[in-house]
């Protein structure tokens, strides 16, 4: 029975990747493209040779970053769309951290921006948390206008305070601070890495601690959790302030490892990538994971084959909109009443089969 | 600073204050409609995307920009269809749904018009609509001007604040929508077609949110160009919260951001050593500071957001 | 159980067909790659993070690429609407696709250039409004003061409220440059003349662009306007057009040709084409790189555009004249 729900769990984004290849095709052929060339480029772009696995793996790091803090706030019943925000904030921290520090360097310092980076990010992500859990507010539209107001902010620094000579954006990182590469000759920073283990730290708290389950469980069923004694405002608070931290992690991680600098179009996009790839990993970790690792393989694929065959990059757009599309449409027909009806009665009908044989 | 003060100036302000909350009013109420009926739409910022390049495009081939305002609308409708089925019968994450919009609509409208257009050094121009002053109101000093000195579309916008206003607590049918969006169950129970009120009021929201779009290509400029919608659709969201859900409020909010983006640019223009991305922190701030102080708790119609299952007991 | 193992089981097959078919075919075109160097097509391919069909930079940069591209018989592609992450992965992507050349529009893809020339030293690389001469970097440079100036002594002479104004997108250094430059080339010629400026911080946001103008007039009586950002200066040409004689400078095409609304009196045309064909030149006979190709008007790099009929004789003369001094280095003195 686990098996088969874990399955289907599976089954779902794969079947909605093929289903969205297939109308990406339509779309390519009505251009007059070809679309089988097409989808070579884009699994060539991702798995044709290990300096693409590497370019997929980048892509994938802040991508599981933001999917993980989604993750943990929806396990608590509150939605945090300010990812995008938290993560600028968390960079914000961490540039600010390695370009004015004394005394410090190498290493040291880079865990210290990261702190600093998770520390920023969760105070973020607290605003929409207290104001929720205070005044009843709707935390969506808190953490969306956070967002813009994180971003603007950004763009305040590197135009002006901790603008670097000829161009709006700021200092590089020192060579001293750059995350390491994991092997030589590929672009895969240990960001990756810390990922995996924010992952996994995820995973454990949430699964295997008491005080993960108590969050779950003010999840799942607010009004039962409080008659049962768990403070469920303090949870959520947590929520908030852990899902804001991680996103604040990714920030500093992508600045260190990836991108060395703010400049315009700093982490666009990954805070509500995050929020879609929660939810087609079904909000487990792990399912984030791999669901991030599956957007970043269309994205880095997807540059290939617009590269390749000259489509114009909405397509790419188009066809990345679609999965979400139909990988959600998808786990939510899977969840409702009838279908699960309609596969009891498939497999009872096996079992009556088996039994009368 | 001095020219502040001046009439002139104020009345160009009060004037663009009009024209830049129009299109953040209609959207407003496109999702006023929404989510009174338990739909939490963010999507909208994408469907005025494609509702702005639909409606240039038929403007520009018909030559008529009221034909580009009913295009966007249709347009609207038929996106917001994707997420009616999506969050409606299979009851997916309205959220994710909308976002997934506001990645699948630009994508779509960049795409016809690349297509379509092809790259040319300056922006193709479409037909723009002629306002149409209100003989004799609009010879009032000042007011008259700033009021009723518009294209028909504001006017439309404007008056849907009473209408939305009057069905939504005068009639039987607003009545019946708004308890959709409250208790659904009681609502199924005296018989009310709880699915049928949401589909119509994710069509009006496509309509009004399309028709929002085509406003910003037909009526307020005369182009399209990708980005255009800036966001609008997110202060959306905003206003219908900080107007508490009522069309009076929303419009208010509408008119408040309006004025604060208006107040913003001018005082870019006027004193060009601040740096404006300080400035345009404003409106988000306005509102941040708004729903802070000013919301209620627990505000809104109760079921929104909800998944409504009918076998659920 | 079993029914769904084995659809799970299909669908496995079909990725795994897929990916195979995939392998194959790359195995198929790379050898079509290497027989096409032997008869060699050049390649070049632009990327930009705005989209091109902009009416402004964008659109300008595209066609010149395309026209220098004809002129020499190079192959284009272009990738538009790119994120900050995604610029050096689309520059490696065609880089590893045998691309010989790309052009990369601005000063922002500086640190994505610079990562991928260093990885691929037989690539050549093309930055416009570049600082950087490598071995396979070659910087762009149009000289942001003399268009300002340029642009700054037309609105001087034609200004009858003499208050100008001046639109630019966001903070780049080249358009401060030139609105520096265009403030002081006016007041050389109109000492009186006022400038008014705003940034829309935006190159997209068309409405924008009609506010500020719309305001610019309304409040500070401006009647010539000057903008550095792409589609947000469509937004002001059409507040322009609704305010009898308001007029627009344009760049960095020549737009007078193609406007509509009357409103353009001249350009400052901007001839990216010329030097991305001196590059093109370059790749193909090897001598490519560890210079900085400048554009201004002795070159031909910039230009004045057409006038438009508002503009009276004797200020296109004295236009011209002008023209010569800063040609020169003498109309600002510094």
């Amino acid at each position: 029975m686990k098996l088969k729900n874990i399955l289907i769990k599976i089954l779902i984004p794969i079947i909605s990747v093929i289903f969205a290849f297939i109308v990406g095709a339509i779309l390519i052929a009505s251009i007059g493209g070809n679309a089988e060339e097409a989808f070579t480029y884009l699994f060539k772009g991702a798995f044709g040779s290990s300096a693409n696995l590497g370019k997929t793996l980048v892509k994938a790091t802040p991508l599981i970053f933001t999917g993980l803090a989604a993750t943990f706030a929806y396990r608590c019943g509150v939605f945090n769309l300010g990812a995008e925000g938290q993560f600028v904030v968390g960079a914000l921290i961490s540039i600010w951290v390695s370009t004015s520090v004394e005394g410090v360097s190498g290493v040291p310092l880079i865990i210290l921006s990261l702190i600093l980076g998770a520390l920023a990010g969760g105070i973020w992500g607290a605003i929409p948390g207290i104001l929720k859990i205070t005044r009843g507010l709707n935390e969506m539209i808190v953490s969306i206008m956070l967002n813009y107001v994180a971003v603007l902010f950004m763009g305040y620094l590197y135009t002006g305070p901790l603008r670097e000579g000829s161009v709006p954006q700021t200092e590089a990182v020192n060579d001293a601070l750059k995350l390491g590469r994991i092997y030589e000759g590929s672009n895969v920073h240990s960001g990756f890495v810390i990922a995996i283990i924010v992952a996994a730290i995820v995973y454990y708290f949430l699964f295997y601690t008491s005080k993960g389950f108590k969050l779950r469980a003010v999840g799942l069923n607010d009004t039962a959790s409080m008659y049962n004694g768990f403070s469920v405002k303090k949870y959520m608070l947590m929520a908030f302030i852990v899902s804001g931290a991680i996103a604040g992690i990714g920030g500093s991680v992508e600045l260190h490892g990836m991108q060395y600098r703010l400049m315009s179009g700093f982490g666009t996009g990954y805070g509500f990538d995050g929020v879609a790839i929660a939810l087609i990993g079904q909000l487990n970790p792990i399912g984030t994971v791999l669901v991030a690792y599956l957007f970043a393989v269309l994205r880095t694929g997807a540059n290939t084959m617009q590269v390749g065959t000259g489509m114009p990059t909405a397509v790419i757009d188009i066809i990345q909109a679609l999965v979400i599309v139909f990988a959600v449409a998808g786990s939510a027909l899977v969840n409702l009443p009838n279908v699960k009806q309609l596969f009891i009665n498939i497999t009872s009908k096996k079992q009556e089969k088996v039994v009368q044989e | 600073m001095g020219d502040i003060l001046n009439a002139g100036f104020i009345q160009e302000l009060l004037l663009s204050t009009v024209r830049m909350a129009t299109p953040i009013l209609i959207v407003s109420l496109a999702e006023l409609y929404s989510e009174r009926a338990g739909l939490v739409n963010i999507g909208l910022d994408g469907i005025m995307a494609l509702g702005a390049l639909v409606g240039f495009l038929v403007g520009y081939t018909t030559g008529n920009p009221y034909m580009g305002i009913l295009a966007g609308a249709v347009a609207g409708v038929f996106v917001n269809m994707i997420y009616a089925f999506c969050v409606i019968n299979l009851c997916a994450e309205q959220i994710v749904y909308g976002m997934a919009i506001n990645i699948f609509a630009p994508a779509v409208a960049s795409f016809i018009y690349k297509i379509y257009f092809g790259v040319n050094s300056s922006l193709i121009q479409g037909p723009l609509m002629e306002a149409l002053p209100i003989p004799l109101l609009s010879s009032i000093p000042i007011l008259g001007s700033v009021l009723f000195n518009h294209t028909p579309i504001v006017y439309f916008t404007y008056l849907m604040v009473p209408v939305t206003a009057i069905f939504l607590n005068r009639t039987k049918a607003g009545l019946n929508f708004k308890a959709v969006g409250e208790f659904p169950k009681a609502a199924e129970s005296l018989g009310i077609h709880v699915i049928r009120q949401k589909y119509i009021a994710c069509i009006i929201c496509g309509a009004l949110a399309g028709i929002g779009g085509a406003y910003l290509t037909t009526c307020y400029i005369n182009t399209y160009s990708d980005g255009v919608v800036s966001g609008r659709g997110f202060i959306a969201l905003s206003a219908v919260i900080f107007g508490r859900w009522m069309p009076g409020g929303v419009l208010i909010a509408a008119l408040l951001f309006g004025f604060a983006d208006a107040l913003q640019l001018r005082m870019q223009v006027a004193s060009s050593d601040t740096p404006y991305q300080l400035l345009a922190m404003i409106p988000y701030l306005c509102t941040l500071f708004a729903l802070a102080f000013f919301g209620i708790k627990k505000a809104g119609p109760k079921a929104n957001g909800k998944p409504y299952l009918r076998e659920e007991r | 159980m079993k029914k769904l193992l084995s659809i799970f089981l299909t669908m496995c097959t079909l990725l795994a067909l897929l990916t195979g078919c995939g392998a194959s075919k790359t195995a198929e075109t790379s050898t079509k790659d290497s027989k096409d160097s032997k008869n060699k097509t050049y390649k070049v391919a632009m990327i930009s993070d705005t989209t091109i069909s902009d009416g402004g930079w964008g659109a300008a940069c595209y066609n010149a690429m395309v026209t220098a591209a004809k002129e020499k018989g190079f192959e284009t592609q272009y990738t538009d609407g790119l994120k900050t992450a995604d610029f050096a992965q689309s520059i490696r992507s065609y880089a590893d696709l045998g691309y010989d050349l790309i052009f990369a529009p601005g000063n922002q893809y500086s640190d994505a250039v610079k990562e991928v020339a260093k990885d691929y030293p037989d690539v050549h690389f093309a930055l416009l409004n570049g600082t950087i001469e490598t071995k396979n970097i070659v910087s762009l440079l149009p000289d942001a003061k003399q268009i300002g100036q340029m642009a700054g002594a037309l609105a001087g002479l034609m200004s009858k409220t003499n208050n100008i104004g001046f639109i630019g997108g966001m903070e780049l250094d080249t358009t401060k440059d030139k609105l520096a430059n265009y403030e002081a080339a006016a007041k050389a010629v109109n000492p009186n003349i006022q400038v008014a400026s705003a940034y829309a911080g935006s190159f997209s946001d068309t409405a924008k662009g009609m506010e500020i103008a719309n305001s610019m007039i309304t409040s500070k009586n401006v009647d010539v306007m000057f903008g550095d950002a792409s589609a947000v200066d469509s937004g002001a040409r059409q507040a322009l057009a609704s305010h009898a004689n308001a007029f627009d400078i344009g760049q960095p095409g020549d737009l007078v040709k193609d406007d509509k609304t009357g409103v353009i009196i001249g350009s400052v045309v901007t001839d990216n084409a010329t030097m991305i064909k001196l590059c093109m030149d370059d790749v193909i006979n090897g001598k490519f790189g560890n210079k900085t190709i400048y554009g201004n008007i002795e070159n031909g790099g910039v230009s004045a555009g057409t006038f438009s009929d508002k503009v009276p004789e004797d200020i296109k003369t004295k236009y011209l004249e002008i023209v010569d001094k800063i040609k020169a280095g003498t109309f600002i003195q510094k």
